[in-house]
């Protein structure tokens, strides 16, 4: 029987799962994927958590003791910096530390540091102390990394070309009035069906395209994020401004929607960088969602109908002027 | 005759309107829902037929508030939207040319700017219900005054007393150390509103461009302190409609009449009225989301479901009246 490797469907397992999976594969390790979010997971997490952390750490951690009776190893990185000169929050950075704390009975956890802070550092050094877990032989580590890494380039093509992470691609109807609304958010919040409340099919069943900042290449959305006067270092909120600065200037984009949750510290800053590029220098609509733990879908719902309705409606006019 | 019903189920009180063809106000009902929303409808039902001339007839219905769902399937409604969309489409016929609208209501507040005549951003309260009506009159109460005498009496003071207005119970625990400390009633009732005003403008009205006209709609528009606290927060003159309760009521009418354009109505007949609902919950066990499903009975029939996450129970029944 082959180890069996749990990793949490969370956080950063939205951005890396591709080249995660393909790597243990390829060391002839089976991987298993927690459940898909329900409320009794986040329950769990919810209450073995400590209070400061944010909604998506709780969430991990329910993922974690969906995992934990089930796999020999759990796989949690401490992901400190995916980018050179750059972080990612410190909450992800101490979390192999946090779940081992606060949960009993754990298997082993792979906690390997993922670190691109420092000049001449490579996802590769990562890679081999993970490998290490599992095989001697270097080769075979350099041939899963190599296809990996393949795996991850192609996710990502992928993505730009508008397929939307694999739970969303069947969902819901494609462009058919031709309204395109943005929505920026971290990726473990906005494509988590359970905490954004289904907000993607949503917009796509009331007919609206749903663009996030997977659909921009990395250098767009950088170039774009520079346009501050001071470099953000927190990379995943670097992406969201930059795509958020992006979306605002498209003409093709009607409607932008900010997801934060509830108590990420970076969120807050987004939400109000965002917001400011909304007044100053564009017209778009734009849209302030939180989520926290609220199961209560009515207020979500009312938001995305009204404004729905206001692009709609401004859409309308704006034919009508052009028509004149 | 002819009208058009636009119906309001809030979270404190209830609305209905009748329009004419015209869009002019036949008749209006204001009551507090007092948590029995499905009573509620079925009196304002039967008040509105007495209330209206014999052998009139409905050619549309449109329900909105945080209740819609349930007024929608009870009356068979044309039309079931948001309440922002009703409330921005009711000022915007009462005072043309609008450019900014406050609204406060039982729990929610909100803002709405429209400009040339459309929504083009709008704000509701996040997660906090401090500064809405049910604060107030929680107040009220706690001090002993009908909230009809609220308003009157903190237009009376001399030298508002300053009230920490950013949360509801802090907010409650200033009074009561202002109140023991000797000062009039007045005083604080002027404090309590600038406060609240002060919440709103840094909750919902915050980076918002208010330009007048500015109108000032909802049950809370009733009391003049709150008025008068708009006032001199904005400083711009604060128009409150004459039908400042029943707007979002109202605009669900005009709504109706414009979907029914030329097409039956769905309306079921004022005996809904006298139709016997009621309404029931069961936890569904089909997954770890434990959804509450809520189940709508006509007569021992099951005429709507909702709550699900997954559509099992929604779906299974037949399906103009889905929600959302």
């Amino acid at each position: 029987m082959s180890i069996k490797v749990g990793i949490p469907r969370a956080l950063l397992y939205y951005y890396y799962h591709p080249q995660w999976v393909t790597f243990f594969r390829r060391l002839g390790v089976e991987t298993l994927i927690s459940q898909k979010t329900t409320r009794g997971l986040l329950d769990k997490g919810l209450k073995s958590t400590v209070d400061e952390a944010c909604l998506p750490v709780k969430l991990a951690v329910g993922h974690v003791l969906d995992l934990r009776d089930r796999v020999d190893y759990l796989f949690l990185p401490r992901i400190v910096s995916t980018a050179r000169k750059e972080y990612i929050c410190p909450k992800f950075l101490g979390f192999p530390d946090m779940v081992r704390h606060t949960i009993n009975n754990l298997p082993p956890i792979i906690d390997c540091n993922f670190n691109l802070y420092h000049k001449g550092s490579s996802s590769a050094d990562f890679y081999f102390q993970v490998g290490k877990f599992f095989t001697r032989n270097p080769a075979k580590i350099i041939m899963a990394y190599n296809a990996s890494k393949a795996a991850l380039d192609k996710h990502n093509l992928d993505m730009q070309s508008d397929c939307l992470p694999q739970e969303h691609a069947a969902e819901g109807s494609a462009d058919s009035n031709g309204i395109n609304i943005a929505v920026i958010g971290h990726p473990y919040v906005i494509y988590d069906n359970y905490i954004s409340m289904n907000m993607i099919k949503r917009l796509r069943d009331s007919g609206a395209r749903v663009l996030t900042a997977d659909h921009l290449p990395e250098s767009v959305v950088r170039e774009e994020a520079y346009r501050l006067p001071k470099k953000l270092f927190w990379t995943i909120n670097q992406r969201m401004v930059g795509a958020a600065y992006h979306y605002f200037s498209r003409e093709d984009v009607h409607g932008i929607i900010h997801v934060a949750s509830f108590g990420c510290g970076p969120d807050s800053f987004t939400g109000e960088l965002t917001e400011r590029c909304a007044r100053n220098g564009s017209n778009k609509p734009m849209l302030s969602l939180t989520v926290d733990e609220h199961t209560g879908e009515a207020g979500m719902v009312t938001r995305l109908e009204a404004f729905l309705d206001m692009v709609r409606w401004r859409r309308n006019m704006a034919d009508a002027a052009a028509t004149l | 005759m002819y009208v058009y019903l636009g119906i309001d189920v809030g979270s404190v009180s209830t609305n209905l309107v009748a329009t004419g063809e015209d869009g002019t106000i036949k008749h209006s009902i204001y009551m507090r829902t007092s948590g029995k929303p499905i009573e509620v409808v079925q009196k304002g039902l039967k008040l509105m037929q007495k209330s209206l001339p014999i052998g009139t007839k409905v050619a549309g219905v449109g329900t909105t508030g945080s209740g819609r769902h349930l007024a929608g399937v009870m009356t068979g409604a044309d039309v079931i939207k948001n309440e922002i969309t009703t409330h921005a489409i009711a000022a915007s016929n009462v005072v043309p040319g609008v450019q900014t609208i406050l609204e406060i209501g039982g729990q929610d507040s909100k803002i709405i700017i429209l400009r040339n005549g459309v929504v083009s951003d709008f704000a509701m309260n996040t997660v906090c219900a401090a500064g809405t009506g049910s604060f107030l009159d929680q107040q009220a109460s706690r001090l002993n005054l009908s909230i009809e005498e609220f308003g009157p009496l903190a237009l009376q003071s001399n030298v508002p007393v300053q009230i920490a207005g950013r949360c509801a119970v802090f907010a409650e625990s200033d009074m009561i150390h202002k109140q023991q400390m000797g000062y009039n009633i007045p005083d604080i009732l002027a404090g309590l509103c600038a406060a609240l005003v002060r919440n709103y403008m840094n909750n919902v009205g915050k980076s918002k461009e208010i330009l007048p006209p500015v109108v000032f709609q909802g049950g809370v528009a009733a009391n003049a302190g709150m008025k008068w606290a708009f006032e001199k927060a904005l400083e711009v003159e604060v128009i409150v409609p004459p039908y400042f309760n029943v707007m979002g009521a109202l605009g669900a009418a005009m709504l109706a009449r414009e979907s029914t354009n030329r097409r039956k109505t769905g309306f079921r007949g004022f005996q809904v009225a006298d139709s016997d609902f009621c309404s029931g919950g069961f936890a569904c066990d089909g997954c770890p989301n434990i959804c509450e499903v809520v189940e709508i009975q006509e007569g021992g029939r099951v005429i709507a479901r909702w709550g699900d996450r997954c559509g099992r129970w929604s779906n299974a029944l037949a399906k103009e009246e889905k929600i959302s």
